[in-house]
């Protein structure tokens, strides 16, 4: 083959080879629905073979470096590769029958979800800040489309319009912020900054307002608080499969990103003030998240705010900087994505006007109406609230084990007092779908094959991990152990 | 039968997976399923018996297989002297239950039969298991069924009860999961090797702060689970709202996976610790059986009366585990069973005249005597149960809880003795009042008398009620090695503390002399 750049060495094809077949694919189901239109049952399953093979491409590629050592394969990028197929796909189920209930369905949505996986996927391999960049804007032009797909319903278009006007502050943040560790480092490459950190002075103000603008940027993104402010109107407005996937893909794929910052800065993090930005981000993000959710009706408002307790928990393991961490966030994303969306999916299956609100009464009674979802939801919950023998106990405990072990023994107390809150606003989901009558005009549950799949994979995996978490342990510690080494 | 312990897990959980798949007009199959799948773990669970051996202290029968190596997590099962009849009360109260409510529940039947298997089988792996970590998921792992029982079967104010009950548990033994997962990380950093097991733990020489500690969170969940007198106010709320078997497990099961906690966990892993707070648990439990006994006193509803004295009750059980001694915890571990036993036939018993007159004040009856003979009898049974009459159940366990306390805590022994007159007082009342006298209501006279299903339930209570009473060694000799054990840790740990004071002392007044002190040897892991 001839050589196009000295940067595209022999063996691309090999390192964005998964990324490909998703940006083809994506392309193809947009000619395929625009052609076909009376196919366009068929656009939703085309979708899910795509995301299929794609998946399938991880075993055939082969690890390494590339691009002049600036995008990496290892076992981490191939965990939060399955765990962005994993939401991608849940939300595509659960799109499948939303968007034909809504006359809404075409090929656009499932292209965009498949960039937008493309971009999370550079995020997550970017061995550069300019490639974690580049992967960032991919994912975020994608979302803003996205979270507007609904474009005759106004609460969609405003939910995008915030995010959009968010977004694009967050991502100026980000650029400043990579400018300044550029005029630090003299670098925007993990591994060159991570020599220059070495030696570096940990008092140093430019570092220090370099790390403050890039975490701040990042935080828009992880929806953690005090940066948290457009999450509850745009999971709301969104269409709530794409709030499912909005709620956790997204967010694994910047953590993964901070962890690649963490670990170059790994010299100077004992020394700095850094950890104790971010646990106080962490501890905000628990007690605001918690204590907020507690007076939301609306379904998908309280799974933003809970969500948003959920990030601070997962930061808890970004403070032990280590092995153990990097295992727990991995586990916590891939448990994250089984059990939000699954929740954001029982609340699209409620058929009714999708610009009022998704209230609690709209679920009452659902565990006697619908026995299938009401069982799903209260798995889900249950989950969320981390109580045994869900996959939500087992991230929780390690993410509490990881503080326990690391010495941050209060972040992980409050972390537990928090928790305590949350019990009961998952709670007060159960008891609704139980113990509530359905008043009068209650939303209507659909019947339909692909979202009774996409709870049946939930659920299964939330038991699966719940139960014998240790594949996903191994896998997750190894290739924890390998990026750091 | 090999995995027997195992066996009686999951046969529940079999069943009540199969009960998901049958329709839901099928009222009478479901009923029968969950009827039989719990009567065959109860024979199942009556074969551990003859594998159990007398006069071995560890845990017996036992299974382990590795579960979540990583972290040093096993799924081990075993049985001991303190297990033993609480396990056996479980399989036998659960169709106890199931028989109770044939024709009382008519809501959602197939989710009820669900619920209570779930329940059973995490309340007999909370007794059975010998992993910490296992213990926590068995432990929350009840909560949800009984979180659903009171919330969709219960009275008119269900739902405030149902989740004060789970918020205050869930409270409770999200701090203890933080100690757990602390005890680990210590065990880890002693031995290099991640581990839960609870027989390497109580080799922790843990120094007295982390003890203090580590003592104070386990303590605070199972003092709520019992509940010790402060932290009861959920339990009337609970017992009041709940449906009659959901009151039946939860006073007679559920509150003792509290007591046992102290027995199994607070004591040997804490020793020290428990031995300097012992003395505020009695003063607590004494609290308990008094308050418990003049607050059940004054109740105009049947069903809080018993609610109260189960405060009063748990409190005696609370003061035999903290005095220390083999009488008074065996006493303890006795009454335990015993409280399962006559509680849960008065809720029963409550439960019954409820479904026919749908009232449970006092001032509602009167004469039932005359128009129910059958019932009246049964009662009167139960309710000399509780009392602790010679011959009868209560009297041994509140015996052996009183003479034990009062050759360590003799101002506690009198004192609590008192509540053993209280309950006379309240429960007599309680008979006297409902039962006897001219019938005052005309609606009190056509009362069916107790149904087939009902005494069906009973006899067997009644049953052990009169053979632990006449014979209580055939449970006793079981118990004792065990409890010698942990009496043992106890003690052992206490001496060490106060060797660890006296060294303490003698480095001081070194110190104080000027004499540099040599290093002295390790008196226990520290951090």
């Amino acid at each position: 083959m001839m050589t196009l750049h000295p940067l595209i060495e022999a063996g691309w094809v090999n390192a964005i080879l998964p990324e490909l077949i998703l940006s083809i694919g994506g392309l193809f189901l947009i000619l395929f629905s625009a052609f076909l239109p009376r196919l366009r049952g068929a656009t939703a399953p085309l979708a899910l073979i795509v995301f299929i093979i794609a998946a399938l491409s991880e075993r055939m590629v082969v690890g390494g470096t590339f691009f002049g050592g600036t995008y990496e394969l290892s076992a981490i990028t191939r965990i939060f590769d399955i765990t962005f197929f994993l939401a991608a796909m849940l939300a595509t189920l659960f799109a499948r029958e939303y968007l034909e209930r809504e006359q809404i369905e075409s090929g656009e949505f499932y292209a965009l979800l498949m960039w937008a996986t493309v971009g999370m996927m550079m995020m997550a391999k970017g061995l550069d800040l300019l490639i974690v960049i580049l992967g960032l804007e991919l994912l975020s032009i994608c979302i803003f489309v996205l979270v507007g797909y609904h474009r005759r319903i106004a609460i969609s278009n405003e939910a995008s319009l915030k995010y959009f006007l968010m977004g694009a502050f967050a991502t100026g943040f980000i650029l400043y912020g990579t400018a300044l560790f550029y005029g630090a480092t003299r670098s925007t490459n993990f591994a060159a900054m991570g020599k220059v950190f070495a030696t570096a002075d940990p008092s140093d103000p430019l570092l220090t307002i370099a790390f403050v603008m890039l975490v701040s940027g990042l935080g828009f993104k992880l929806a953690v608080a005090p940066f948290h402010g457009w999450a509850p109107d745009v999971y709301q407005g969104a269409p709530s499969p794409v709030s499912g996937w909005l709620s956790v893909a997204p967010k694994a794929a910047t953590l993964i990103a901070l962890i690649r910052l963490f670990a170059a800065m790994t010299p100077l993090l004992e020394h700095g003030v850094w950890l104790k930005m971010i646990a106080a981000l962490s501890i905000l993000s628990m007690i605001v998240g918690n204590a907020v959710a507690i007076a939301q009706r609306d379904l998908k408002r309280m799974l933003a705010y809970s969500g948003i307790a959920h990030v601070g928990y997962m930061l808890i393991a970004l403070l032990a900087v280590g092995e153990e961490g990097v295992a727990a966030i991995a586990v916590y994303t891939i448990t994250y994505a089984l059990m939000n969306i699954g929740a954001f999916g029982v609340v699209s299956m409620l058929a009714k006007n999708q610009n009022d609100p998704q209230t609690l009464d709209d679920v009452a009674g659902l565990g006697f109406r619908h026995p299938f979802f009401g069982l799903a939801l209260t798995v889900c919950m249950f989950s969320l609230s981390g109580l045994p023998p869900t996959a939500g106990f087992i991230a929780k405990f390690f993410i509490f084990k990881t503080a326990i072990d690391s010495g941050h023994i209060a972040v992980a107390i409050i972390g537990i007092l928090t928790s305590i809150v949350s019990v009961y606003y998952y709670l007060r989901v159960v008891y609704y779908l139980y113990m509530k009558e359905a008043p009068e005009g209650t939303a209507v549950p659909m019947h339909g094959i692909f979202a009774t799949a996409a709870l049946a994979i939930s659920m299964l995996g939330i038991f699966l991990i719940g139960i014998f978490p240790t594949p996903l342990f191994e896998r997750a510690g190894a290739a924890a152990r390998a990026m750091l080494h | 039968m090999s995995h027997v312990l195992s066996w009686i897990i999951w046969l529940p959980v079999g069943v009540a997976v199969l009960l998901a798949f049958f329709p839901r007009t099928a009222v009478t199959p479901i009923k029968t399923m969950g009827l039989f799948g719990s009567l065959a773990t109860f024979a199942i669970s009556l074969t551990i018996l003859s594998g159990f051996q007398d006069g071995i202290a560890g845990f017996q029968l036992v299974e382990s297989h590795a579960w979540i190596p990583e972290w040093g997590i096993r799924y081990a099962l075993g049985v001991d002297g303190i297990s033993l009849w609480l396990v056996l009360l479980t399989t036998l109260l659960t169709p106890v239950v199931l028989l109770s409510s044939w024709n009382g529940i008519h809501k959602h039947p197939k989710e009820y039969v669900i619920s209570f298997l779930i329940m059973e089988a995490a309340m007999i792996g909370v007794f059975l298991a010998t992993d910490l970590l296992l213990f926590y998921v068995f432990f929350e792992l009840t909560l949800l069924p009984m979180y659903l029982v009171i919330g969709v079967w219960g009275g008119a104010n269900r739902i405030y009860a149902a989740i004060k009950f789970f918020l205050f548990t869930v409270t409770g033994s999200l701090l203890m999961l933080l100690a757990i997962i602390d005890l680990g990380f210590l065990q880890y950093h002693r031995t290099g090797i991640p581990d839960f097991a609870l027989r390497h733990l109580y080799q922790l020489a843990l120094p007295m702060h982390t003890q203090a500690i580590l003592f104070g969170a386990f303590a605070l969940a199972f003092a709520i689970k019992v509940p010790i007198f402060p932290l009861h106010t959920w339990l009337p709320d609970a017992h009041v709202e709940a449906p009659t078997g959901g009151s039946i497990i939860l006073a007679g099961v559920m509150l003792k996976m509290g007591t046992y906690g102290y027995i199994r966990f607070c004591l040997p892993l804490f020793p020290d610790a428990a031995t300097k707070y012992s003395r505020l648990f009695i003063v607590l439990a004494v609290i308990g059986v008094i308050y418990g006994a003049l607050v059940a006193w004054v109740q105009p509803d049947m069903k809080k009366l018993v609610a109260y004295s189960s405060v009063s009750h748990l409190g005696f059980v609370v003061l035999g585990i903290f005095a220390f001694n083999q009488a008074s915890i065996e006493g303890s571990i006795l009454q335990m069973v015993n409280h399962g036993l006559s509680t849960g036939a008065l809720f029963l018993l409550v439960g019954v005249i409820y479904e026919r007159r749908h009232t449970r004040q006092l001032a509602d009856y009167g004469g039932i005597a005359q128009t129910m003979p059958l019932y009246a009898t049964l009662f009167v049974i139960a309710m000399l149960s509780s009392v602790g009459l010679p011959g009868l159940n209560g009297f041994v366990g509140e015996f052996l809880i009183l003479a034990g306390t009062f050759q360590t805590h003799p101002a506690a022994a009198v004192i609590a003795a008192s509540g053993v007159i209280f309950a006379a007082i309240y429960l007599l009342w309680l008979v006297q009042s409902v039962f006897f006298g001219p019938v005052t209501k005309e609606e009190n006279r056509l009362i069916p008398d107790i149904a087939w299903n009902e005494i069906a339930a009973l006899v067997p209570l009644v049953l052990f009620m009169v053979w632990i009473g006449v014979h209580p060694n055939t449970f006793l000799n079981k118990m004792t090695p065990s409890v010698q054990e942990v009496i043992n840790k106890v003690q052992s740990g206490g001496e060490r503390g106060q060797m660890m004071l006296t060294e303490n002392a003698a480095r001081r007044l070194l110190a104080a002399s000027g004499v540099k002190p040599a290093a002295s040897p390790a008196t226990g892991a520290g951090r």
